[in-house]
């Protein structure tokens, strides 16, 4: 046998040990290659509609730019956002019933969204849109001030839940734990009921939502204005009381006296 | 021109020290409160980026609470305690006397040319007043500056939104005292025309007699019938350490009117 017969002999053998199963049918059909193109062409439906594995999904947000190689390149949050599903998203945790006193229809959607997997499901434009161009009260908090921390910092990405939303990571339960261990080590379900979006302390819509606060910094404010309005005035005559001489007020009394004299005589 | 003691130089000491510290504090804290505008986050280079301006809190705020702890120590030691109810009511002493009330309703009429000016004796309502607002200041920002420097080991004992409210008291109060040392205690101390520029009685300790006798007529005639008043003559100040105390002393207002101006001219881009 020569090595060119060698050669044919041991590809066949490696094809046939690729593509042709060790069945009886295959050895009795004369075209035993069938076998094998079956097993490709499964293979590619396979490959087409299985999903891929975890690594190679991303977040895709517009035809040409894919929103988490723009985050993690840049570093940039805020500007860009992901487009929530287009599909309604499964609740859980139950949606609240309707309570004796109605809510708007705006804001009877807002509360329920709360309970959402997705809370901005369905929001026309929302991949226009940024966090506080809705929720500009939430835009000044100690976080972003002191430490420059994004919203999605906290928040995470696309698709936000609903803080009520029963596996949300912002849901108080497991909040500490998601959401505040990953910068202050230790954080307990206590720790996570800080109010990080305070509201204004002055603000009366304060006394409903956070009483305590708004009490406290009336007291707190009531002393230091009460303080001021005893000492500041005192402290100022005082002064104009020494930089005046001493016989200044008996001299005004005398001089208008003096005047007033002449007129009573007559 | 004879002189008579005031302050003894454990007393210096202390408000020198409190001098220092609040100053610090007030720096430190006013540029972790207004690190959202451009002058908050110069104050905080200043002290070399926010993790050490805090550091710088942290520290100088147990200092001053230490400062608060000794000087507890002292006043128990100093008190009279043979004599121990009555001493502790007597003129020289800091408590508050009913004398006071009546006497700055006095001082009150005397400002409005109504009434003749009273006759203090060795501290007048306003000292007392000053020193006691130190304490209450000192235990209200050390305890909530306790309580807010570790929030995850505090959250333990109360819930977190105790802290929000905390640290509200803590702004506030530490703005009341930054304000009222830099406004009114300074126009009291230095800018009167009877301190003007400086009064130096807490640095040297020692003041005029005659400004005393007019001042304070009370204190001068008690000391002369007990016979104590040669005891508390004191001699003259150097001039050049005169001349320390007030590059020293205006250093220090200097400091505090840059943080209330800068803080009232920022104030608005606090809010906004």
């Amino acid at each position: 046998m020569t090595s060119l017969g060698k050669k044919w002999l041991l590809r066949d053998h490696a094809i046939g040990a690729l593509f042709c199963c060790r069945q009886d049918h295959c050895h009795k059909n004369p075209d035993r290659w069938w076998c094998g193109i079956r097993l490709i062409i499964g293979l590619v439906w396979l490959a087409l509609f299985l999903p891929g594995p975890a690594g190679s999904q991303t977040q895709a947000t517009s035809k040409i730019i894919r929103y988490r190689e723009r985050e993690t390149s840049s570093r940039y949050y805020e500007t860009y956002e992901a487009k929530p599903r287009p599909y309604p998203v499964f609740v859980r945790g139950g949606i609240p019933q309707r309570k004796a006193i109605t809510l708007s229809p705006i804001a009877e959607k807002v509360r329920r969204r709360k309970y959402l997997a997705d809370s901005h499901w369905g929001l026309k434009f929302y991949e226009r849109l940024t966090c506080i161009k809705c929720h500009p009260q939430h835009a000044r908090n100690l976080h972003k001030i002191r430490a420059k921390i994004t919203c999605r910092q906290c928040h995470g990405e696309e698709p936000i839940a609903g803080l009520r939303h029963y596996y949300s990571k912002m849901k108080l339960r497991r909040r500490h734990a998601f959401v505040c261990a990953k910068c202050h080590e230790g954080a307990n379900s206590s720790f996570a009921t800080y109010v990080i979006h305070e509201p204004n302390p002055a603000d009366m819509n304060t006394r409903e939502s956070f009483p305590l606060l708004f009490y406290v910094f009336w007291m707190m404010a009531a002393i230091a204005v009460g303080t001021f309005a005893a000492f500041l005035p005192h402290a100022f005559i005082w002064g104009l009381r020494e930089f005046l001489p001493d016989n200044f007020l008996s001299g005004l009394k005398k001089r208008f006296a003096g005047r007033r004299k002449p007129d009573g005589q007559n | 021109m004879a002189r008579i003691k005031r302050f003894t130089p454990a007393q210096r000491l202390f408000h020198l020290l409190l001098m220092l510290f609040f100053l610090i504090q007030a720096a430190t804290g006013l540029a972790r409160l207004y690190s959202a505008t451009n002058w908050g986050r110069f104050l905080v280079s200043f002290f070399g980026g926010s993790s050490k301006a805090f550091a710088i809190h942290w520290w100088v705020g147990l200092f001053m609470l230490a400062l608060l702890a000794v000087h507890v120590l002292y006043v128990l030691l100093r008190i009279d305690w043979r004599r121990f109810p009555k001493s502790i009511y007597g003129p020289d002493s800091l408590l508050p006397r009913r004398e006071d009330l009546g006497q700055a309703l006095q001082h009150a009429g005397w400002l409005l040319g109504l009434r003749r000016p009273p006759r203090f004796d060795r501290w007048g309502y306003w000292e007392k007043f000053d020193y006691w607002a130190v304490f209450w200041g000192i235990c209200i920002l050390g305890g909530t500056g306790l309580v807010l420097y570790n929030p995850v080991f505090s959250s333990l004992y109360m819930p977190g939104w105790v802290l929000n409210v905390l640290l509200w008291v803590h702004r506030i109060e530490a703005v009341l005292a930054i304000v009222h040392v830099t406004t009114i205690h300074f126009f009291i101390g230095h800018l009167r025309r009877h301190n003007f520029p400086m009064d130096l009685v807490m640095f040297d300790g020692s003041i005029d007699l005659d400004k005393v006798r007019h001042e304070r007529p009370a204190w001068v005639e008690r000391l002369e019938q007990n016979g104590n008043l040669h005891g508390t003559l004191a001699g003259s100040t150097p001039i050049a350490l005169s001349v320390v105390y007030y590059v020293f002393g205006f250093s220090v207002i200097a400091g505090f009117i840059y943080l209330l101006v800068n803080g009232l001219a920022n104030i608005t881009r606090l809010f906004g």
